[in-house]
């Protein structure tokens, strides 16, 4: 299978992926936009413990996080328009890239509700009775203490999920979408040089992931500038404090393949 | 005037409170004293509605409310006219020592920011932390972070100063710079209720020394008399256990 | 097309006997990682001339890029070398011979290891420095004390991580369906369009999963119970 490697092919094939960038990163964009105002409303009924509701935002996290993107694509391009059918809305017309933007958006939205959540219940109970004791309202305690603190903690980790969206928008070719994953397959069984193809598109996505983190990082900084570069206290290995802060691959991170929402 | 009347307060089955009645008088220091479960810290928080009382009165000045049934607007009124002092601080982390200072006069009080801004630096003048007024809480070492925390209850203006062990949570060396500074406030003739274990500070500044234990007040009076000749076997009690010494001065 | 809800049973009946097949794919690629990891990880904390930086472009690689690419890469690119390398050797040997599945045991154990070499490494680092000078204390080895007393502690505070970790990979056993292996997710697609089905198909492999998912996250709960009590004091 396939012609002799040849690394050529990998820079040919360069900017003809980069040339479907703009639909992944409509993907990404889209599925942003929607998981943050999902994940926001869905986080409410949990931070103010409203009884059904409750349980509901519950159940949608449960679902979302644990069952596999790649099923819940397909169970939406083809679940979705029957459900709706029933309600006589009628969406077999829809183009697929708004089935593929509700669904990561669905599906990152249960990662970022469980973010805002946990992030919430870590600000000190004590910044509250603070802004209480100088005569603030519940209203003003909360976004004016709480909601950016808790910002500030949520940040690194909804880093993490928005590079893991980033990547599994590469799941999208499977509904036949065509993104750069669906182009290098193209581009790989026109000229039968699959891994170039791929490598080329893993490089991509290797500098996408890159800037798109160091990007993270300011933002991640600013916010947290009232942080004072705490020094860790006991680090087992001592060498490991001379390592090189906050280089970028020698970031710690919680893992990636599924952000832990604590 | 701040007058507390038959206040209670239990957690689930355990009565915290037990009915206290507490006067105090304007620009009187109270030192409240006990061992710990005894409810004094409760006791304070009740002031400023930080826990909800059960039952009793609460009168500060002219405003006066009935725990039983305390609106909202109520409640916002009593923290009006109250500041607190935490144990462990609770500056708003993600503010500046003046914006710390500042976002209870703006934010709750309306005062234009220039205004907010020149109390605020006064105020932090005032603590020794002119300096400091760009810094995060968490550049500060403890004794600077609750300076900051007076600061931000003193410039609120209240009619009384709640301070919770407002020095416990602070390594030995740091505790006198805090303490000196509630001092110097005390003699401006500030409202102040403390909770606190400085037995020399209490003996030192206190015009009115309250002992609790169990939930009620077992006995208060001047300083002196309590620290000298208690009358209750608790507080002799008490005493024994926190000064093996006979009471000294300093 | 109505919705059938009997289906969905007659599915999930269907789907039933390819569940070892992901869970086959998971436990591989999980274990092969973790040592992938662990080897990863101690090469970067102890900073090992040479091969430090070459692990870390690998975890950086491997982190940087969709797993997608990891198994095609593998997939197309493995082949490839070994019938170069058996045909210079003379060796009779054809990567035609390899059974699919082997490339998705491949390349996810290394996707795997990427993950776990960052899991391991946090792990390591909660562990307290007093701890390990306990241990040279009453005498131990720096291998000694890592293996019986910084190990055990940094797996013990990795618990909620390792299960994330195979969660993912248990969910990532899908992407397997790229290179024909029958697993819960091409088995749904089978019975999906054979069946002309789609939404009850996918709805049945969707339980599944959700189903394992719940489970192993029941589990990292009950060992990290169990783990901690030490934490915790109390009798026995």
């Amino acid at each position: 299978m396939g012609e002799k490697f040849d690394i050529g092919y990998v820079f040919t094939f360069f900017p003809k992926l980069a040339g479907t960038l703009q639909t992944t990163l409509i993907i990404v964009g889209g599925a942003l936009l929607t998981s943050l105002i999902v994940g926001f409303l869905v986080a409410l009924p949990r931070l103010y413990k409203v009884p059904v509701l409750q349980r509901l935002s519950q159940l949608y996290a449960s679902f979302f996080r644990g069952t596999p993107i790649l099923i819940q694509l397909f169970l939406f391009y083809y679940g979705l328009p029957e459900i709706l059918k029933l309600v006589n809305i009628d969406v077999s017309r829809a183009p697929v890239l708004v089935f593929v933007i509700l669904t990561y958006g669905l599906h990152t939205g249960a990662y970022v509700s469980e973010t805002i959540r946990s992030a919430v219940a870590s600000v000190d109970r004590g910044q509250v009775e603070a802004a209480y004791s100088v005569g603030m309202s519940g209203y003003q305690a909360f976004t004016r203490i709480v909601m950016p603190q808790a910002l500030a903690i949520a940040v690194p980790v909804l880093s993490n999920v928005i590079l893991a969206l980033l990547k599994d928008t590469s799941l999208a070719f499977s509904l036949g979408v065509m993104e750069m994953t669906g182009k290098s397959q193209t581009l790989a069984a026109l000229t039968n040089h699959f891994v170039e193809s791929y490598i080329s598109l893993a490089l991509i996505y290797l500098v996408i992931s890159m800037v798109l983190e160091r990007l993270l990082i300011i933002l991640e900084r600013r916010l947290l500038r009232h942080e004072s570069r705490a020094a860790d206290p006991f680090p087992v290995f001592r060498r490991e404090r001379f390592r090189r802060i906050r280089q970028w691959f020698t970031r710690e991170r919680s893992v990636r393949l599924r952000e832990e929402a604590q | 005037m701040i007058k507390l009347t038959g206040i209670t307060k239990s957690f689930g089955r355990q009565q915290v409170l037990q009915g206290i009645d507490l006067q105090v008088e304007k620009g009187e220091v109270v030192v409240i004293l006990g061992p710990s479960g005894s409810g004094k810290t409760t006791l304070l928080r009740c002031i400023n509605y930080l826990e909800r009382p059960n039952e009793g009165r609460i009168e500060i000045g002219d405003f006066e409310v009935d725990c039983g049934r305390a609106s909202k607007k109520d409640i916002y009124a009593l923290r009006g006219k109250t500041a607190m002092v935490f144990q462990h601080y609770n500056l708003f982390k993600h503010k500046t020592v003046l914006e710390n200072v500042m976002e209870g006069l703006v934010i709750v009080q309306k005062m234009p920011k220039e205004t907010a801004r020149r109390r605020s630096v006064e105020v932090l003048e005032k603590v020794g932390l002119g300096e400091k007024l760009d810094a995060y809480p968490s550049m500060l070492s403890g004794g600077q972070q609750q300076r900051v925390g007076i600061a931000r209850a003193l410039a609120l203006n209240p009619e009384v100063i709640l301070f919770d062990e407002p020095t416990s949570a602070l390594d030995p060396e740091l505790v006198g710079e805090v303490l000196a500074v509630i001092r110097r406030i005390a003699k401006e003739g500030i409202t102040m209720i403390v909770v606190t274990h400085e037995m020399g500070f209490a003996r030192d500044v206190a015009n009115h020394v309250v002992f609790m234990d169990g939930g009620v007040i077992v006995e208060e009076g001047a300083p002196r008399d309590i620290f000298n000749k208690p009358r209750e076997e608790r507080t002799k009690q008490f005493f024994k256990r926190i000064m093996p010494e006979p009471a000294y001065s300093i | 097309m109505k919705l059938d809800p009997s289906f969905i049973w007659e599915a999930l009946v269907k789907l039933l006997p390819v569940i070892p097949t992901s869970l086959l794919i998971t436990a591989v690629s999980v274990l092969c990682g973790f040592v992938i990891g662990t080897v990863a990880a101690f090469i970067r904390i102890y900073k090992v001339p040479v091969l430090h930086p070459i692990a870390s472009a690998y975890v950086t690689f491997i982190r940087g890029t969709p797993m997608l690419t990891h198994l095609l890469i593998i997939y197309f690119g493995l082949p490839l070398m070994i019938d170069a390398l058996s045909s210079q050797l003379g060796l009779g040997f054809r990567s035609a011979s390899i059974p699919m599945i082997d490339f998705a045991f491949i390349a996810f154990s290394l996707t795997a290891g990427g993950y776990m070499s960052e899991v391991v490494r946090s792990g390591l680092l909660t562990v307290n420095r007093g701890q390990i000078e306990a241990a040279y204390a009453v005498g131990m080895t720096t291998p000694q004390a890592i293996r019986r007393i910084v190990f055990p502690q940094a797996m013990a505070a990795s618990i909620p991580n390792l299960s994330n970790a195979v969660i993912g990979m248990l969910h990532a056993s899908t992407l397997a369906f790229t290179v024909s292996v029958v697993e819960l997710f091409a088995k749904a697609q089978i019975v999906a369009s054979t069946n002309w089905k789609f939404f009850e198909a996918y709805l049945a492999a969707a339980i599944i999963f959700w189903g394992l998912t719940v489970l192993i996250e029941r589990v990292a709960v009950f060992l990290e119970k169990r783990v901690n009590s030490y934490n915790r004091g109390g009798v026995a």
